[in-house]
Parts: structure tokens; C-alpha cells; sequence
């Protein structure tokens, strides 16, 4: 049984929000960029393959697409079993690979489930369940000067759109 | 009335740089292509294979979704055909009851695969197939197509 334990931690979780998706045209990967909640300004960044970061795009953008996608089926799945997604918590990173788990409850009971963070996000956004990272993998995440970075990618993304 | 149908193979189809799905009866005469997206291909093609990735892939996550609280799947069935389009049917037990929930056929097969359960076809999408359209598939059809989803 996985059921939840009462966390004691010292650190508490940091919540995090989706704030935009970027495209890395050179790569075919998408970038995830989250921010913190109680400060704005510091990001944390995942990297996604293509057709995951747009499943998370699909749900930022409120945008319907005319056929379920599969986050779509799985929210579906809860609503008709009554299964409801409680949180997401990007919980581990090993070498440049973040994982994550799903809470999801039902009845009052929890259950626990292993996720990449890309499906993690995906269902969080379409179920209003709040993301969460633990103090230890913000510590760890990547970059240094990410605001630099995410600038100069957003000026090149932005400069080949406007080359007609 | 519906018809168990067996997933035969993947294809490429080049013409519309997408993927057949090939699904085809026990006794060989009824075959179905359902044209999919290149991560859905992908799913489907590492549960055929029986790869377990490093990572849960999202019909893994799926499947985990559902066995952490011990909803089984029962079937999938493809129940339509409109305008090109297939759609899904998903059958599940959970405490008892029994649910119905829709899908792209994508997405069933994929998790019918991970879950060991049946596919259906309704026969009225048998029937719309037009077996013209098959017959041209077929003769275009070479042996080498037949799992060529790495490249």
C-alpha cells in the first residue's frame, strides 16, 4: 500500500507555476519554464520532448483540440471513477533527469504514482492540481543564468519568425 | 456485434508522413489501418515489442493511474468511423461498476496492449472500410514496411 505518510521535513515544498512552454527549434525538445509562486523572478526549467511540451502547451493555452488528447483520457478516466489529482511533486533529479509523482486520492485514500514530470504537468494543468519541487531538487536544478539564456533563445525563436 | 481484431504491425505511411496501426481479425478476412500520430505510433510500437523504457512512457502512466486504484480495463472497442476519423470506446471495471469512457483508438490500443485487454471492432466500421481502399494499400503494401517505426 503507498499510502501517504505525514511528510516531516525540515524544508517544506516550493510551489511552482507553468509559466510559459519554449520551443528549441534546434533540438525538436520543448523547455518548460516554471516560476515560483511566492517570487516571480526565479525560474525553474524542464526539458520535454516535442509532443509532450505540447500537450502541456494544449493546457496552458486553454486551447480545446477537437480530439481528447491522452492527458485528456486520463482526466477523463477520474472524473468517471471519481479519482481526483491532488498534486504533482517533481521530487528527484539524476543525471539531468527530473522525476516526479502524482497524488491522487479517491474516497480518502491516497495512492502515489512514479511519473515523468512532462505527464506530471500535463494532467496537473488540466485537473487545477498544484506543482510542487522539493527544497533539495530546486537546490540541484540546472543553470546557472537562466534568465540570460531563456532571453537570448526567445530573441533567436522570435527573429526566424519574423525572416518571411 | 463487434469483432475481436488482433494489432498485425505498424507501418509508415509516407504519402501522409504519418502511421498505420494494422489491425486484422482471427480469421484473416477483416483488416482495419488506423492512421495514428508519431508518439502514439511509438507507445504502441514499444508495448507490441514489449520494451519497458527507462522512464514511464504516458500510457504507462496511464496504466499506473488505473492500477493504483485497481480499475481494470475490460476491452477497447473502435465503434465509429466518420469522415476519416475512428473513434473509441474504453471499457473499465472499478469497485463493482463498470464505466465507459472515450478515446482516440490511439490511445485505447496503446493502453489495451499495456493491459492485456481485447480489441473490438464494431462491424459498422468493418463495413464503412471501404475494401477498395484497402485493396490499394495492399498491393502498395512491401514486407519491409512491416515495423519499420526506429528510423
Amino acid at each position: 500500500m503507498m499510502e501517504e505518510h505525514a511528510t516531516q521535513t525540515t524544508h517544506p515544498l516550493i510551489q511552482l507555476v507553468i509559466n510559459r512552454v519554449v520551443e528549441d527549434s534546434t533540438t525538436d525538445t520543448r523547455i518548460v519554464v516554471l516560476t515560483r509562486t511566492d517570487d516571480e523572478s526565479e525560474h525553474f526549467m524542464v526539458w520535454v520532448g516535442a509532443s509532450e511540451g505540447d500537450a502541456i502547451r494544449c493546457a496552458l493555452d486553454t486551447s480545446t483540440t477537437p480530439r481528447p488528447m491522452s492527458h485528456d483520457l486520463i482526466k477523463s478516466f477520474g472524473e468517471h471513477l471519481g479519482i481526483k489529482m491532488e498534486r504533482a511533486v517533481l521530487t528527484d533529479v539524476k543525471s539531468s533527469t527530473y522525476y516526479a509523482t502524482v497524488f491522487l486520492e479517491n474516497k480518502g485514500v491516497v495512492r502515489t504514482i512514479d511519473a515523468r514530470p512532462s505527464d506530471a504537468m500535463a494532467l496537473a494543468l488540466r485537473c487545477q492540481a498544484p506543482i510542487y519541487v522539493t527544497h533539495d531538487v530546486w537546490q540541484r536544478r540546472s543553470g546557472q543564468n537562466l534568465d540570460a539564456w531563456l532571453s537570448k533563445l526567445e530573441t533567436k525563436n522570435i527573429g526566424a519568425q519574423e525572416e518571411v | 456485434m463487434i469483432t475481436q481484431m488482433q494489432v498485425k504491425g505498424l507501418m509508415f505511411d509516407p504519402y501522409n508522413n504519418a502511421y498505420i496501426v494494422i489491425l486484422r481479425d482471427d480469421d484473416q478476412s477483416d483488416m482495419l489501418p488506423i492512421w495514428v500520430g508519431k508518439s502514439e505510433a511509438s507507445s504502441i510500437s514499444l508495448a507490441i515489442e514489449n520494451v519497458a523504457p527507462p522512464r514511464p512512457m504516458t500510457h504507462d502512466f496511464m496504466k499506473s493511474y488505473l492500477d493504483a486504484f485497481n480499475a481494470k480495463v475490460i476491452s477497447v472497442v473502435i465503434t465509429d468511423l466518420n469522415e476519416h476519423i475512428y473513434f473509441a470506446k474504453i471499457h473499465l471495471t472499478y469497485a463493482d461498476s463498470e464505466y465507459t469512457v472515450d478515446s482516440r483508438p490511439s490511445d485505447a490500443i496503446a493502453l489495451a496492449l499495456r493491459t492485456q485487454a481485447p480489441i473490438f471492432a464494431s462491424e459498422s466500421v468493418i463495413r464503412k472500410q471501404s475494401s477498395e481502399e484497402l485493396d490499394q494499400w495492399l498491393e502498395n503494401l512491401k514486407p519491409e514496411d512491416f515495423g519499420k517505426l526506429d528510423s
